[in-house]
């Protein structure tokens, strides 16, 4: 009777995964008639697949994809990650691969910061060689560069130069850079870092690196955002408000900011700049029903706040999440490449991408080759917005 | 057993904080924000820690499962925030239902280690980590009107912070502060820890309190004396779970956040060493303990970790911190067993 009972469930559990990973566009309110492409694509009908986090783990790539689900129903299917995608990455294989089981798909997408997930477009690429493929992770870029048709990342390394650069424009005379042993064992991280203190001296800015308890191996995240807030006066003190902070982990932002509109500091960008993270929780910001996903809204309401506090200058950051942002300029692309007919060298230009993003995006682009021999793989840079 | 005044572990760790200040001082970090920074943290965490006592002295184990209680004083301001109660109306109603959520769910806990005795300490560790992803499916779909509180971009599920700035966050740190000098006392903060620490010592005296200790003691004596041990046992658990409520809510109004999802996840480990180093043992745990553990654990947290920074390379900063901080724990369980298995030899 037990192992009846015991088995009913694991089968329930294995149909309930299948059912509840997907969440398929079967939206009733998008009308074909509201996007062009689906008449064009009616007559071959074709499928993109879109692989992000849960909600839990990102909100900004989860939502991305689903605002691109609602815009394409027909087209667009939307997958998620294992939430411990970290120690799981087999999971993570099987879910990209198993959209390669379609016959209709076409382009499959990829849009997680994570390590280990090229072997699934090795897969992918043997199995299914139609299927063009563009991601967004962390792993080699020679292996991406090998193995994906486009690769697209944020520029980090390259922001190691940009955020003191425009630290300094703002007024900053000490940087001060937080980070813990776990992210100091990341080469992009440890590579911005080094060319963040570079290029601090070359500005005459001095560069201060405080490490916090580290949030992934000691008493969690609380931990750290609690020694942030016993630090920041103490720093501010010492080097005064023309301070510009800089941490590596996102979570840091929600206690860096709240001490910024105290102490007056500048915060020149986020490590993931972005309205939508830390400003809404430190300003309570209330975002209607209406205002959701409207940044233009959302940053004129940090504008607002900014100044009624007296930072009006000292904040900045991107006009919109990258994050967001590349999930949707990967399925804009895919959707274009297809009515157009165009094949995967047909975009791989800086000219190309730019023009791409400047036409058929909220906000502009600036996209540059990874490296050299790296054709496949682009870095992107958002346009600047100053609150 | 006896309650030694200076154990070697609690002698050590002292003997850490004196130094760590000494260094503190030498490599010029104010002297007066670190006293300052240390009374807050002593009050603002000593709740959790003294949560933990009716649950030792009851003979059901370190509470390692403290996420569960924590998640009760959480929803309690969930509530309050929903419905944007602030000051000390939102604290209140956060402390009332949070508490009354507590209760049940250490109840329902009850009634599992009931079941489970003497791997209360395992089965607490799993039921708080598996007790957090329910809770964070339910910080998804629960309905929140209050739009402060919901994710910026989908509109739908709580943020995983929320400043208490507006609501009460701060509430009891500034109430009846007295400066001395430079030094910022913060006596309201500082009497709700000692009231509460106050009432768990009158507690351990009534006809309840000593019979939960006769029940840690031998629990099959107590039970043959005719002491109906689950039912007291339940009444400790569900009274560590209230303590615990009410414990997240002070901490998070000095924290200045409503820490949601993974927020109580580890909290339980820094609330168990403190009061390993105070010099409880695994079923005796005084006011005293937790008051001595707290102080030291915390204060050496707070003073290690910018001293490290401007002592150590950047890079080693943090691990060294943690392999002293950790093997100083790790003494005082090792010495805890050593001091428990004497008194088991001298009987």
């Amino acid at each position: 009777m037990k192992k009846l009972v015991s088995l009913l469930l694991s089968v329930l559990m294995v149909v309930s995964m299948a059912a509840g990973c997907s969440t398929t566009g079967s939206n009733p309110q998008g009308t074909p008639a509201a996007n062009p492409s689906a008449s064009a694509a009616a007559e071959d009908s074709y499928k993109i697949g879109i692989v992000t986090p849960t909600l839990t783990v990102s909100e900004d790539e989860f939502r991305g994809a689903q605002e691109m689900v609602e815009k394409y129903p027909d087209i667009v299917v939307h997958k998620t990650l294992p939430e411990d995608f970290a120690t799981n990455v087999e999971g993570c294989i099987s879910v990209v691969t198993s959209l390669a089981d379609d016959p209709e798909m076409k382009y499959i997408l990829f849009n997680n910061g994570m390590e280990g997930i090229v072997p699934a477009f090795q897969t992918i690429k043997e199995k299914r060689p139609d299927i063009t493929t563009i991601v967004t992770s962390n792993d080699d870029p020679q292996l991406l560069n090998d193995y994906v048709d486009l690769a697209i990342n944020t520029d980090w390394v390259r922001r190691g130069v940009t955020i003191p650069t425009k630290a300094y424009e703002m007024g900053a005379r000490t940087f001060i850079h937080y980070s813990f042993p776990t992210h100091m064992a990341s080469e992009s991280k440890v590579q911005r870092r080094d060319m963040m203190k570079a290029t601090c001296e070359e500005l005459g800015m001095e560069f201060v690196e405080v490490m916090t308890p580290d949030p992934q191996t000691g008493n969690g995240k609380a931990a750290m955002l609690q020694f942030l807030r016993e630090d920041l006066p103490r720093q501010i003190e010492k080097y005064g408000p023309n301070t510009n902070i800089f941490g590596t982990n996102c979570p840091m932002y929600d206690v860096i900011l709240d001490e910024a509109f105290k102490q007056g500091f500048i915060v020149a960008e986020q490590c993931c700049p972005t309205p939508t993270q830390a400003y809404p929780t430190v300003l309570n910001l209330e975002i209607t029903e209406d205002d959701l996903g409207d940044y233009d809204k959302i940053n004129s309401m940090i504008t607002e706040k900014a100044a009624e506090a007296g930072m009006t200058g000292k904040l900045s950051g991107w006009a919109m999440p990258s994050s967001v942002y590349v999930p949707q300029f990967q399925v804009e692309l895919a959707v274009y490449m297809h009515d157009n007919g165009l094949t995967i060298d047909d975009v791989l230009s800086k000219e190309f991408l730019d023009n791409f993003s400047k036409e058929h995006m909220p906000v502009a682009a600036d996209f540059a080759m990874a490296g050299e021999g790296l054709d496949h793989y682009w870095m992107l840079i958002l346009e600047d917005i100053y609150y | 057993m006896k309650l030694h005044a200076i154990n070697p572990p609690r002698f050590i760790m002292s003997l850490y904080m004196l130094v760590l200040l000494i260094l503190a001082v030498l490599v010029d970090i104010s002297f007066v924000s670190l006293i300052n920074d240390a009374l807050i943290k002593w009050a603002m965490n000593g709740i959790l820690v003294l949560s933990l006592i009716p649950m030792m002295n009851v003979g059901a184990g370190r509470n390692f499962g403290m996420s569960i209680g924590l998640s009760a004083g959480l929803l309690g301001m969930v509530f309050a925030l929903n419905y944007k109660m602030t000051g000390w109306l939102g604290f209140s109603v956060s402390l009332l239902v949070g508490a009354a959520i507590a209760v049940l769910f250490g109840f329902g806990y009850s009634r599992i280690l009931n079941r489970l005795k003497l791997n209360e300490e395992i089965v607490g560790t799993f039921a708080g980590y598996s007790f957090i992803p329910i809770m964070n499916i339910f910080y998804t779909f629960v309905p929140v009107t209050n739009r402060q509180m919901l994710y910026p971009i989908g509109g739908q599920g709580l943020r995983p912070r929320v400043n208490l700035d507006i609501y009460f966050g701060g509430i009891l740190d500034r109430l009846w502060q007295i400066k001395v000098g430079e030094i910022v006392i913060p006596v309201g903060l500082l009497l709700f820890f000692f009231v509460i620490a106050a009432l768990l010592w009158l507690f351990s005296k009534t006809r309840t309190g000593i019979i939960f200790s006769a029940i840690a003691e031998n629990e099959r004596f107590s039970s043959l004396a005719g002491l109906r041990v689950n039912r007291y046992r339940t009444i400790g658990i569900i009274l560590s779970m209230v303590l615990a409520a009410v414990g997240v809510v002070v901490y998070s109004q000095s924290y200045g956040f409503l820490h949601l999802y993974d927020g109580p996840f580890m909290m339980s480990f820094p609330a168990i060493s403190a009061i390993v180093i105070g010099g409880a043992s695994q079923k005796k745990a005084a006011v005293a303990n937790a008051l001595i553990g707290t102080f030291l654990y915390q204060t050496t947290y707070l003073l290690s970790i910018p001293v490290a920074n401007a002592l150590l390379l950047p890079e080693m900063a943090e691990i060294l911190r943690t392999i002293v901080t950790s093997g100083i724990i790790l003494y005082a369980f090792i010495f805890q067993r050593k001091d428990a298995g004497n008194e088991v030899l001298k009987k």
